[in-house]
């Protein structure tokens, strides 16, 4: 008896100890996060938030500061031209194109992921391939392939362009030529949206495969359908997932939008300040649609996990 | 009579019994027959649907391939359309010379790999200090990680440059190094979370034996939580991996790719947009004749091609470790 009361003194005074350790070891494991936060971070941005009032100027060995106030922002807003466009004009369309395509593409990846995590013979060859448009997402390749129109160029040059033509055919069988640009525009896309929703479709399947296994085979018992199963139960336990997915895909959208490219361009040009300026009107857009998201979702209940504790 | 009677009045209740039993058999066979009718139309539909996507995806990589193997005078030979009429090698051993593909290959995957592995080191540390070993600041420090996801990198970058060329550290890789070391490289915020998550999901039970066994915080990290989260590591390398080689933004920024160290990302780029003069540079006019030079679509072809020998490491890679990737999403929930 003394014994196991002694071999338990030892252990709690391990346990203890643990703790205190864990306290100092936090920041051991953080350190060079910290650091990166502080330096890297930190430190640039609020850098970059004050270059964004400044003109800068670059001289021999230094910058000059000129303070311009709200100018640069002023500029970025009703002047700034491009040989195409205008900030103005791709910071609008980019949030339009977020909002009207958010929904859809969350919707799509919900989907696929539910199917890819059905059984069905060669789910692993199907899966495999989906994940290759993640691995060969790539801004120098996409702009190598000036976004595939080489090689339809090169096979519309010999006039066998399209082997089917959707468009033609459709129009053929008398729909609507605006419901016929639509459709086609969406299947001409489905490379892009795939290529967009490979990282989505990732976090929802790994989200559903967390789903408590015990659920649907009790549910199974009941006499459940795959319908009801995926609205009663899948559903409400990826739900709080669907936030991180929105998050990432909102982010991911705007790194790959043309706001973005403007953006590098002009710092490229040396117009730093006017960049900072951009940069940050792009980082109050998507700060105010991430507000409106955490609003929606917190309206309607979304993110709270009912399982979690 | 009476015997009638009664007998008739058995025969009416058997006739109940076994219509009673009948309709309860036609039920179920029809109730089984529905079944299998949805089951067999829902895995039809879902076939078609998946094998169509597939198709979508694997496409133009196929077509690309194809098209990289006919000979570079065939470029608009109306004849051929999948296979190529004639064999040759030759619009690979332009894009090689384009690229400079040997060097920029091997300076590629020595940043990738660097930056992956240095990565993996800084985020999984993150990761499992906001997930396993929380006090009061944790909680609060990780709305920082989520500001590092929604941060656009220009935001930061000339600031990041300006310190960089502060430390003289601009044109050198170890730049790149740096600010994956310092849990700040592409994308970094978004695998602290997967770790984190990770990390979380892991029983505490393990934790306990250890801690009772009286190893200290390292070594459960190192030897009993490290090994566990396989799944989370192939994950966040593989995604690192990959990012780091399609980079092109930071290479850009801390100007590392330079013509003693090529970079495969910046060479294509640049190779795209002016091909000609890529061409002229690196002798490969010489390999074809003007005929073939002077059509815009075979320059076009050529920056495909070059475009096609980027990605194939990485396709290759990716055939290898494909199995224990999507394995690996079954295994650990990796969500954030």
């Amino acid at each position: 008896m003394q014994q196991v009361q002694k071999n338990i003194g030892v252990n709690t005074k391990n346990i203890n100890k643990y703790q205190k350790q864990k306290q100092l070891w936090s920041f051991i494991f953080l350190l060079p996060w910290l650091l990166g936060i502080v330096f890297l971070f930190g430190m640039p941005l609020i850098q970059s938030f004050m270059y964004s009032f400044f003109k800068l100027t670059p001289r021999v060995g230094e910058i000059v500061l000129e303070f311009v106030g709200f100018g640069n922002y002023l500029f970025a807003w009703n002047t700034h031209v491009t040989t195409v466009s205008s900030f103005k004009v791709e910071l609008i369309n980019t949030v339009t194109d977020v909002v009207i395509n958010l929904p859809v593409l969350l919707i799509f990846s919900l989907f696929i992921a539910v199917m890819l995590n059905a059984k069905f013979r060669g789910r692993a060859v199907v899966r495999a391939i989906f994940f290759i448009p993640v691995i060969l997402n790539s801004a120098a390749v996409a702009t190598a392939l000036g976004g595939g129109d080489i090689i339809t160029q090169i096979l519309e040059q010999q006039n066998i362009g399209q082997l089917f033509d959707l468009e033609h055919f459709l129009v053929q069988t008398g729909l609507d030529q605006m419901i016929v640009g639509f459709i086609s525009g969406l299947i001409g896309r489905i490379y892009d949206i795939l290529a967009l929703a490979g990282v989505p479709i990732l976090l929802f399947l790994a989200s559903i495969q967390s789903v408590p296994k015990h659920l649907y085979e009790a549910a199974k018992i009941e006499g459940a359908t795959a319908y009801e199963m995926f609205w009663l139960i899948t559903l409400p336990n990826v739900s709080p997932h669907i936030l991180t997915v929105t998050v990432y895909a909102l982010v991911d959208t705007f790194l790959t939008s043309s706001v973005s490219g403007i953006i590098s361009d002009e710092l490229n040009s040396q117009q730093w300040g006017l960049s900072s300026a951009m940069s940050w009107m792009y980082v109050g857009s998507i700060l105010v649609i991430l507000l409106i998201i955490f609003l929606l979702a917190k309206i309607f209940g979304i993110g709270g996990s009912h399982y979690e504790n | 009579m009476k015997t009638n009677l009664f007998q008739t009045i058995k025969a009416f209740i058997e006739k109940k019994k076994t219509d009673i039993k009948n309709t309860y058999f036609t039920q179920k066979l029809n109730a089984k027959r529905k079944r299998d009718f949805q089951a067999f139309f829902g895995s039809f539909f879902r076939y078609v649907f998946l094998i169509g996507l597939c198709f979508v995806i694997l496409f133009p990589t196929i077509q690309q391939i194809l098209q990289a193997l006919r000979a570079p005078e065939d470029v608009n030979n109306p004849a051929v359309i999948w296979i190529p009429e004639i064999w040759s090698l030759k619009n690979l051993e332009l894009a090689v010379l384009v690229l400079d593909y040997k060097d920029a290959l091997i300076n590629t995957a020595t940043i990738s790999f660097i930056s992956m592995v240095l990565q993996l080191f800084s985020t999984a540390l993150a990761g499992y200090a906001f997930s396993r070993l929380k006090n009061k600041v944790t909680n609060t420090l990780f709305i920082l990680v989520i500001l590092t996801i929604v941060i656009p990198p220009q935001a930061l970058s000339l600031s990041q440059f300006l310190y960089f060329r502060d430390l003289q550290l601009i044109g050198k890789q170890t730049s790149i190094y740096l600010m994956n070391l310092f849990g700040m490289g592409i994308r970094s915020g978004i695998f602290i979370f997967i770790f984190r998550q990770f990390f979380a999901g892991l029983p505490k039970e393990l934790e306990e034996s250890a801690q009772i066994d009286g190893a200290g915080v390292f070594r459960i990290f190192f030897n009993v939580m490290l090994p566990n989260a396989r799944g989370a590591m192939v994950t966040v390398g593989l995604f690192s991996f990959v990012w780091a080689w399609n980079d092109a933004y930071y290479v850009k920024i801390f100007e590392v790719s330079t013509a003693d160290f090529p970079i495969l990302t910046m060479r294509l780029l640049n190779a795209a947009e002016n091909m000609y003069a890529q061409l002229f540079y690196t002798g490969g006019l010489d390999l074809v004749g003007q005929d073939v030079w002077e059509n815009p679509l075979f320059l076009a072809l050529i920056s495909n091609v070059a475009a096609l020998l980027m990605m194939l490491p990485l396709l290759i890679m990716y055939l290898f470790v494909q199995k224990q990737f999507v394995e690996s999403i079954e295994r650990t929930g990796i969500v954030g």
